[in-house]
This record gives structure tokens, C-alpha cells and sequence, in this order.
């Protein structure tokens, strides 16, 4: 995928390279020109922008904003609830690839057995619904069917005679994270089954023919040929899982808000309560900036690990 | 043989049918409880059919207030950041995948790094941003970042996908006497097509459900897209469930209907960057 | 090739529509949160009226949900782009406002005419800074009392509590009998704060959390608030509320869905419920439904008289960037005037003007005229007495303290510890 490893590099013989605004110059300027555009004010710049207001405080109304030094970032590092929602954070992350990935590649399964069945069509195409609702419908949704006593999670419990399990999801302080990361599962679920299924179709017929006429059986065959042979796919699910993680905001803020008492709160809302509710625009920016800072890490220690864009980039 | 193909088939039936009700469900649900009345959900089963289906719902969201403004404000904002971001992704993509120059990698680089940023650390800049320069509470602030947020992968993809085209008809252009902005508009563009077909689909998804832009640039109804008017509606239909969950079914209707039509093509463009 | 020729002149049509609309001469926006039961329709009445006598103005009115109106109104001050007319609840918030030159000074309109003799004189204390009015007190007089459900009450022979020992005598019943004494839906969080400021004021009386607000040598580590927390404590561990409280959502309705199932008995809520009830379930509102003001509680030192909320609950305000404040305040005055008044009566509302009392028969309204008529003291929502920062502090204390999570002296000091930041100290 280098460029480099084209010798045949399409402009390298034309002529007027040596010239300074040749046509090829001007392509390259002007063609980058509105991507540069773009990402220079709404994504470089609001960084840095963030990472200087974090040492103001500012009610975002006042014409002037107080400068205060490191202020805001030592209280940032010695606030429980920034550290909770950073904790909070990571355990969406891990759960959501501990049970997405082998939900996903389990229905993938499913589903690559069922093919020839007629039904699994229709089981195909609904599985995928979830992924077609936006997080904001998704998350009243899910507001109504969590609700204890007029939802559908506790009634649909007690019929099976699980009356136990019966809770307040959303309610809880020890349950409300977990519900609402069960509902980002089965949110996203769908996107890993489709990933794996096309993984899965991938390796040729042959290869599969000639293990099972070699007496392995199927579960044998999906462990030792089809799982090997998947890991860039997996890889790439992981990296995207983790980067999603760390972004989700919308139904977390539709479902609780954070709460109750910080619960599920995570980096994205505390930042935005902060900002905007509270308007304390200077300590929400230093918010901002950690998160910035705390995912950039993370991603680059990812991509150190699995060197995913450098194989291909 | 044949007895134990039925067992294996209906294992695997069953447990399809699980995971059907898993994720069918609550749209069951929410589709079934648009057509109750209003107190019916208090007393009896949730998953009951309702007693009297009423229409009542649908039709006082269709007809009563602006659903139909906010569809329009969506498909307008969506359809013109789609657009850009096409025009704009495909010019850096021909660029990064054919041109050679110094900065090619390390900018190239910096547009992936994008790929990671979460959106909500711009969120202050950016409304700080969009107030100085007056565009505040208008659907035209939110093409700024729609179409910025959505780059990288674009560029991503495409940069991919142009590098798999193979260079003999742009060689046979270039002899031709074609310039580098001829070559792309005659060759490249027509034959990326397929790549920005998924990109268009994906985007599009992306930016229909958009909700957190939204949600910190606009305030007026008449200027709001679907997913901040359907978060609005719970207001406006306090204590109405069978009222807010038909409007969430309505929301949810026209990407449904879209996706059942052209499956394969929809959840191409879904999986994006995710599948070549 | 085709498809996408249609494809274009569909999106053609659908932008076409939205641009086309009549422009007027002058335009003013109007933001409210009336927006459940009969309040958008009382207002638009009032605007409609207005713009028929004055065909040269357009009104745009906005109804906004309670709560994320409080983070949208700053976000659009902090634009430059405020609305012409917004809302507030007077108090803290409303200062901050004044402070930051966002608040147009009404007092020549007000006493143009006299005009503000019209009002109840309790309803302007809230938007009166230095002298100075800055909001007309429109919507309600809103304070808190409890709603109960009567035929509940008398299935279970069960009489209306007057103290506190009674009230937790009568939850006891009530949830032995299955049923959660109270509905509460606090993922809101004010929602709450109701019992926390009542039972301070009767423990201590009012003085307590005044001295503490603006620190005029009080706390908020006062034994009383300690005490408070601790009531409420042992009211949540006895079972006195629904399950899963801090998850539900008032705004969204979440709590009177209870009452209606007959699931919960009690609801501690501002009068603006009344209108709710009525609009929303009028057999219910008519037969079942009855109200009792805080009990007392014994030994303790406030007057058992005493309410909690604000007279003229929605105070309209003008922003100094409106175009046309001659026009806005004359609009206001349509939203306040007879024809207003009477239909704010009419559903369930007791507007904040002079001579109220007489027109209104309506038993359960009636009866909220007279708490606060009789009432030694009005207590302000402390999450709209005190600044922003501040409210929030206080209300997630509030949803902390009922969730068991930190103890009565825990919340008393988190309190404390921001007021005093706040301050400066």
C-alpha cells in the first residue's frame, strides 16, 4: 500500500517538476487546500483552544476570563469524580469488548451455519436493526423499558420467575453503568456479527471442505483454521471498539445523565456538565484537554500494539 | 443423517429465535405502544397487543407538530455535508494516493490521527467558535464540524480504495496530454465511484443520527434535525409513552425502510473503514 | 443517472418549502417552559390576541422542557443571541444575569400606570435587585404541598398526616399495605431538594439557610441540616419511596405515572402540578386527588405555616439585546392581563395578581391561596436562590443523600465546602 512501492510514480517524469508552480504543485496545494481548511478550525484548533482556556476560569457570559494559572488542573487531578468517570470509562471499554467480540463472532457463526436455512435471512436482516436506531432514540427507548415498574426488563423477569434479578436499573448506583453498557452492546453487537460474518465468508471453500474431510470437527475448525486465519479483522474490531469506547456520550447522557450520584458517569459527560450546565467553561476545558490527552495515549499504545496502520498505511 | 441434520438445524433455529427476541424486542415494543392509549400502559400487560389500536399517536405527530420540519432540517444538513465531505475527500485522497511529495506521510498521518479524536473535546472551542461568528442556532453551524469529523475516515477510505486502482488508463491519459486535475476528474472520480457510494451511505447514517453538535449549537425547533427534535418531543409529550415512542418509530422508519430495500449495499456503507 | 436527477429534486422540494415564510415587520422570540398541560396553549392564546391587535409583529414562541432550558438559556446569553423574552425564577440565577448586563431594567414599564400595583407585592421580591425590578411574575404561585391519593387513603382508613411521627405512621401502613408512600422522580434532582428545604425550615425556621446562603454567619453545618438529612435518611431505609427513584425522570412524567397506577400514594410537588393532573387524568383530579401542606415537626422550631416555592412562578424577563422591548413588555402585559388571568384559573393555576383569591373557586386552588396567605414565610427554591455552581452542588447532594451514599454530615459539609469555595473563603 506505499506509495514508494510504485515505481512507476505517475508525475515523477513529467517535465515541469523542476518548476515551482507547476501544474502538479498547485494540484497537491489546492487539492488539500479544504482538508487542511477544515481540520485546522474544527479539530487542531479547538484543541489548543481547549488546552488555553483550561487556564482561565470563565462563566462563558463575562467579557473577561480570570486567568489562574494550573488551578483547574490540580483540582482536575484531585477530583474523585473526574477519576471515577476516567474509571468508568475504561470499564465501558473492557466490557464492551469482552462481550461484543464473542457475541458478535458467535452470531457470526450462527449465522454462517444457518445460510442455507431460509428464516436466517430474516434473522440476519433484524439482528442488524439496532445499528440502524440513533443512540438518542435508543436511549428514551431504553429509558421506558428499563423503567421498574412500567418497563419491560422487570415484568418480562418475573414471568420466567426470575422475580430476584428485579431491579431498579437505572436507578441503582451499583447497576445503572452495567445497564447502560448493556444496552451499548446491544447496540453495537450487530456491527461485529456483520464484520466476522464477512471474515468468516472470506476463507475459501476449499479450506474449510478439506479440514472437515480431514475428521476436524466444526467447532475444531472455527478454533484452529477459521480464528487464525481472522486475525486482522479481529484486530481492526478491537482497535475500533476501544476508539468508540472512549466516545460515547449520547446514550449515556439520554439514559441517566451521568447519574444517579456520578454512577455511570464518564469522561465525555462530566466534561459536558461542566461546561455547559455548570458553566465553568475553564475547568471544562481542562476536562476537555485530559480526555485529549488520556486518548491519545491510549490510542497510540493500542497502535504500538497491534500495528494496524502501519501495515497498511 | 438426515434425522441428525433436522437436530442441528433446529438447534440452531432456537437459538436464532433467541437472539431474535433479544434484538426485536424493543422495537416490538415501541412500535406496539405508539397505537395504545395513553393510560392503557398503567394497567395490563406491556406486551399485550393494544386493546383499541388508535392511530392517534402516529397522526397527531405527523400532522400536529413539525416532524416534517425536522426531517427537512436533517435530510438539508445532511445532504450538503455529504456532499462536501465527498468533494473534499476524494480531492485529498487522489492527492495522498498518487502524488509524491515530502509531505505526503507525515500529512496523511496527522488526517488518520483524527480518526481517534473525540468529538466532545471540541465541543467548548466550537461553540465558542460558532457564536463569534454569528452562525449560533442555525443548522448551517453544524456544517462546519459534520464535515470535519467525518474527513479522516472518508480520506482513509478513499486513499485505500484509489491505490487500488490500477494506473494504466491514468498512464494513457497522461500521454495523452492530461493534466493531474483532468486525470482525476476523467478517470479517478468515475472510477472511485463505488467507494463513494459506501462513503455516502456511511456518512449519511452518521450524520442522520447525529445528536451532540446539535444538541450544543442549535435551540430553535424550527432550526433543530430529528435526533435533538425527538429528544425535545419527551417534553412536549410529558407523560404521553405511547406518544414518544411512536415519534422514536417514525424516526427510526425511513432508515429501516431503506435498509430492507437495499440490504447489501446499506450494510456495505455501514461498515465502512471496517470492511474493504 | 436518473435516480440521482430525483434524488436531487427531492431534496430540492424539501428545502424549497422551509424557505418560503412570511416575513413581518418586527419579530420577537419568546422563550417559556409551559409546557405541559394546558401551558402552551395559555400562552399562545395571550401571544395570538396580542398579534391580532398588533398585525406589524411576529412572535416566534419557543416551549422548552424544565430542565435543559436552564443550560440553554445561558448558552444562547453567552451567543449574544438571548431570546427577547426568557423566563427565570427570580433569585440567584436572575442576578447573575443582571450582573452580566443580560437583563433589561423593567421598573419604568412597572410603574408606568401603576402597573405594578396589579401584582401580588411577595412576587416581585424575587427579581428586585438593588431597587431595581427585572422580571413580571406571570405564570403561577407555586409552592410545595403534598398530593395525595384520597381514596387510597381511605381504603386503608388512613387520615391525612399533620406531623411528622404521623407521616411515618401512615407510610408504615401504607407499605405494609404494598404501596410506596411516596412518588418521587429524582433523577431531576430538585425534586428532592423539596423534603431537604422543608424540613430544615421546620426544624430550624427560615433564618437557618438564609445565614448560610449568604454567609451571614451561618452554615450549612447547622445541626439542622444535619438533622434534615438524617429524617430523610431514615424515611428512604423505612421504604417511604418508589424503587429506583434517582433513575426516573419528572420531567418526562415519570413520577405522577405512579400515582396514577395507584402504585404510590403521596407526591411532595409545586402547585404547578395541580394543572397537570387536571390536564392529564381529569377523573382521577376530580375524584381522588387531595392536598395537605408539610406537617410539622415536633419540637422543632420554624412555623408549621411556612411554604416552600416562589409567588409568580415563571418571572418573564427582557433581554437588553431585544429590538423591540416596548413591544415585549406590551406582549407581557396580554399574557398577564383579565383575559390571561381567568384561564390561567381555569386550569388549575393561581396567578400572582391582586385579588386572586376572590375569583377563584376551584376547591384544591382555593386551598393553596390560603396556605399561602396564611404562610409566616415564603422559602425560595434554594436551587434558585443560590448561583448556578452552587445549585448544582446542592441538588446532587440532594440525589447523593437520598441514594444513601454519603451520610447527613457528609452532604452537610460538601455543601458548605462549595458555598465557602464560592465565596472566597
Amino acid at each position: 500500500m506505499d506509495t514508494a512501492a510504485h515505481p512507476r510514480e505517475l508525475t515523477r517524469s513529467r517535465p515541469s517538476r523542476g518548476r515551482l508552480f507547476s501544474e502538479r504543485t498547485w494540484t497537491i496545494f489546492l487539492f488539500l487546500l479544504p482538508t487542511v481548511v477544515f481540520l485546522s478550525i474544527f479539530v487542531v484548533w479547538p484543541i489548543i483552544s481547549s488546552f488555553r482556556l483550561s487556564f482561565f476560569e470563565w462563566d462563558g457570559i463575562n467579557p473577561t476570563k480570570d486567568p489562574v494559572g494550573l488551578e483547574n488542573w490540580s483540582r482536575l487531578l484531585h477530583d474523585g469524580i473526574f477519576w471515577k468517570a476516567f474509571r468508568n470509562n475504561l470499564v465501558v471499554v473492557s466490557l464492551s469488548l469482552l462481550v461484543q467480540m464473542p457475541l458478535g463472532m458467535g452470531l457470526a457463526i450462527l449465522l454462517e451455519q444457518g445460510e442455507k436455512l431460509f428464516v436466517f435471512k430474516i434473522f440476519k436482516t433484524v439482528y442488524f436493526f439496532p445499528m440502524l436506531m440513533s443512540s438518542v432514540a435508543i436511549g428514551i427507548l431504553f429509558k421506558y423499558i428499563y423503567d421498574p415498574v412500567f418497563g419491560i426488563i422487570n415484568p418480562a423477569l418475573e414471568t420466567v420467575g426470575l422475580d430476584a434479578w428485579t431491579r431498579s436499573w437505572l436507578g441503582d448506583t451499583g447497576v445503572a453503568l452495567y445497564a447502560v453498557i448493556a444496552v451499548i452492546c446491544w447496540q453495537y453487537t450487530p456491527f461485529y456479527m456483520i464484520l466476522f460474518l464477512a471474515a468468516l465468508r472470506g476463507i475459501p471453500e476449499d479450506l474449510k471442505d478439506a479440514a472437515l474431510i480431514d475428521g476436524a470437527t466444526e467447532p475444531r475448525y472455527y478454533r484452529s483454521i477459521a480464528l487464525p486465519l481472522m486475525q486482522g479483522t479481529l484486530r481492526t474490531a478491537m482497535i475500533l471498539s476501544l476508539i468508540g469506547s472512549l466516545k460515547y456520550f449520547d446514550l449515556i447522557w439520554v439514559m441517566t445523565e451521568g447519574g444517579p450520584s456520578n454512577a455511570s458517569e464518564l469522561m465525555a459527560t462530566y466534561m459536558y456538565k461542566k461546561a455547559f450546565p455548570s458553566f465553568e467553561m475553564g475547568y471544562g476545558s481542562a476536562v476537555a484537554s485530559a480526555m485529549f490527552i488520556i486518548v491519545m495515549v491510549i490510542a497510540i499504545v493500542s497502535q504500538t500494539l497491534t500495528r494496524r496502520f502501519e501495515t497498511e498505511v | 443423517m438426515n434425522t441428525r441434520k433436522l437436530a442441528n438445524n433446529t438447534v440452531l433455529i432456537a437459538i436464532g429465535l433467541v437472539w431474535l427476541v433479544v434484538s426485536g424486542a424493543p422495537f416490538y415494543f415501541m412500535a406496539m405502544t405508539g397505537f395504545k392509549e395513553r393510560f392503557e400502559l398503567f394497567s395490563g400487560d406491556v406486551f399485550a397487543f393494544p386493546q383499541n389500536p388508535t392511530f392517534t399517536n402516529y397522526k397527531e405527530v405527523l400532522t400536529g407538530g413539525s416532524f416534517f420540519t425536522y426531517v427537512q432540517n436533517s435530510v438539508l444538513i445532511v445532504f450538503v455535508s455529504v456532499g462536501l465531505i465527498l468533494v473534499i475527500s476524494s480531492m485529498a485522497a487522489y492527492v495522498f494516493a498518487r502524488m509524491k511529495f515530502i509531505l505526503n506521510r507525515p500529512l496523511f498521518g496527522l488526517v488518520i490521527a483524527g480518526l481517534v479524536i473525540p468529538v466532545h473535546i471540541t465541543l467548548i472551542p466550537v461553540y465558542l467558535f460558532t457564536r463569534d461568528i454569528g452562525l449560533y442556532d442555525s443548522l448551517w453551524a453544524l456544517l462546519g464540524p459534520y464535515v470535519a469529523f467525518n474527513l479522516p475516515l472518508s480520506i482513509f477510505i478513499l486513499t485505500e480504495f484509489m491505490r487500488g486502482i490500477p494506473r494504466e488508463m491514468e498512464e494513457a491519459a497522461y500521454i495523452d496530454g492530461a493534466g493531474p486535475i483532468r486525470t482525476f476528474l476523467r478517470i479517478m472520480l468515475p472510477l472511485s465511484m463505488p467507494g463513494l457510494a459506501t462513503l455516502a451511505i456511511y456518512n449519511s447514517v452518521t450524520l442522520w443520527n447525529e445528536f451532540v453538535f446539535a444538541f450544543v449549537l442549535i435551540t430553535s425547533p424550527k432550526n433543530q434535525p430529528l435526533p435533538l427534535a425527538i429528544w425535545e418531543y419527551q417534553g412536549q409529550y410529558s407523560m404521553n409513552i405511547p406518544a414518544i415512542l411512536s415519534v422514536l418509530t417514525l424516526s427510526a422508519l425511513p432508515l429501516v425502510l431503506i435498509y430492507i430495500v437495499g440490504q447489501e449495499k446499506v450494510l456495505r456503507g455501514m461498515m465502512a473503514g471496517a470492511l474493504k | 443517472m436518473r435516480k440521482a436527477l430525483i434524488l436531487v429534486l427531492v431534496v430540492a422540494m424539501l428545502i424549497g418549502g422551509g424557505v418560503v415564510s412570511a416575513r413581518q415587520e418586527k419579530s420577537i422570540t419568546f422563550w417559556h417552559i409551559q409546557n405541559t398541560g394546558d401551558g402552551p396553549m395559555l400562552i399562545q392564546q395571550a401571544v395570538d390576541r396580542y398579534m391580532a391587535d398588533n398585525p406589524d409583529v411576529n412572535v416566534e414562541v419557543v416551549p422548552m422542557q424544565n430542565d435543559p432550558y436552564k443550560t440553554r438559556i445561558r448558552t444562547a446569553m453567552g451567543a449574544g443571541d438571548a431570546p427577547c423574552i426568557f423566563l427565570s425564577w427570580g433569585g440567584g440565577p436572575l442576578y447573575e444575569y443582571v450582573k452580566a448586563d443580560q437583563v433589561l431594567d423593567l421598573t419604568d414599564y412597572m410603574n408606568a400606570d401603576d402597573y405594578k400595583d396589579h401584582f401580588v407585592p411577595a412576587s416581585l421580591s424575587n427579581v428586585t435587585f438593588d431597587g431595581k425590578i427585572y422580571g413580571v411574575p406571570v405564570e403561577n404561585t407555586s409552592v410545595a404541598v403534598i398530593f395525595y391519593n384520597k381514596a387510597i387513603f381511605a381504603d386503608l382508613g388512613l387520615e391525612p398526616p399533620t406531623t411528622w411521627d404521623e407521616l411515618l405512621a401512615v407510610s408504615q401502613t401504607l407499605i405494609d399495605n404494598g404501596i410506596s408512600p411516596f412518588s418521587l422522580a429524582n433523577k431531576t434532582k430538585w425534586t428532592s431538594s423539596m423534603y431537604y428545604m422543608y424540613l430544615v425550615d421546620r426544624i430550624a425556621g427560615p433564618e437557618v439557610f438564609a445565614s448560610a446562603a449568604n454567609r451571614t454567619g451561618g452554615s450549612f453545618e447547622d445541626p439542622a441540616f444535619v438533622q434534615a438529612g438524617q429524617m430523610i435518611q431514615d424515611l428512604v431505609e423505612m421504604g417511604a419511596f418508589n424503587e429506583g427513584f434517582n433513575g426516573l425522570d419528572y420531567d418526562t412524567g415519570q413520577g405522577r405515572m405512579l400515582i396514577y397506577a395507584g402504585q404510590a400514594a403521596m407526591e411532595l410537588m409545586g402547585s404547578w402540578e395541580i394543572g397537570n393532573f387536571l390536564s392529564e387524568n381529569p377523573d382521577f383530579y376530580a375524584e381522588d386527588l387531595g392536598i395537605i401542606p408539610f406537617p410539622a415537626v415536633e419540637g422543632g422550631a420554624g412555623d408549621p405555616t411556612d411554604v416552600v416555592g416562589t409567588v409568580g412562578d415563571n418571572y418573564y424577563s427582557i433581554s437588553p439585546t431585544c429590538e423591540y422591548p416596548d413591544e415585549a413588555f406590551a406582549l407581557l402585559q396580554y399574557v398577564i392581563d383579565d383575559e390571561s388571568v381567568a384561564a390561567r384559573i381555569e386550569s388549575g393555576r393561581v396567578p400572582p395578581v391582586k385579588g386572586v383569591s376572590e375569583m377563584i373557586e376551584e376547591p384544591m386552588l382555593k386551598q393553596i391561596v390560603e396556605i399561602v396567605e396564611n404562610a409566616a414565610s415564603v422559602q425560595l427554591w434554594y436551587d434558585q436562590y443560590l448561583p448556578p455552581e452552587l445549585g448544582e452542588v446542592h441538588k446532587d447532594t440532594m440525589q447523593a443523600l437520598f441514594g444513601l451514599e454519603i451520610t447527613p454530615e457528609e452532604a452537610a459539609q460538601q455543601q458548605e465546602a462549595a458555598v465557602a469555595e464560592y465565596f472566597g473563603e
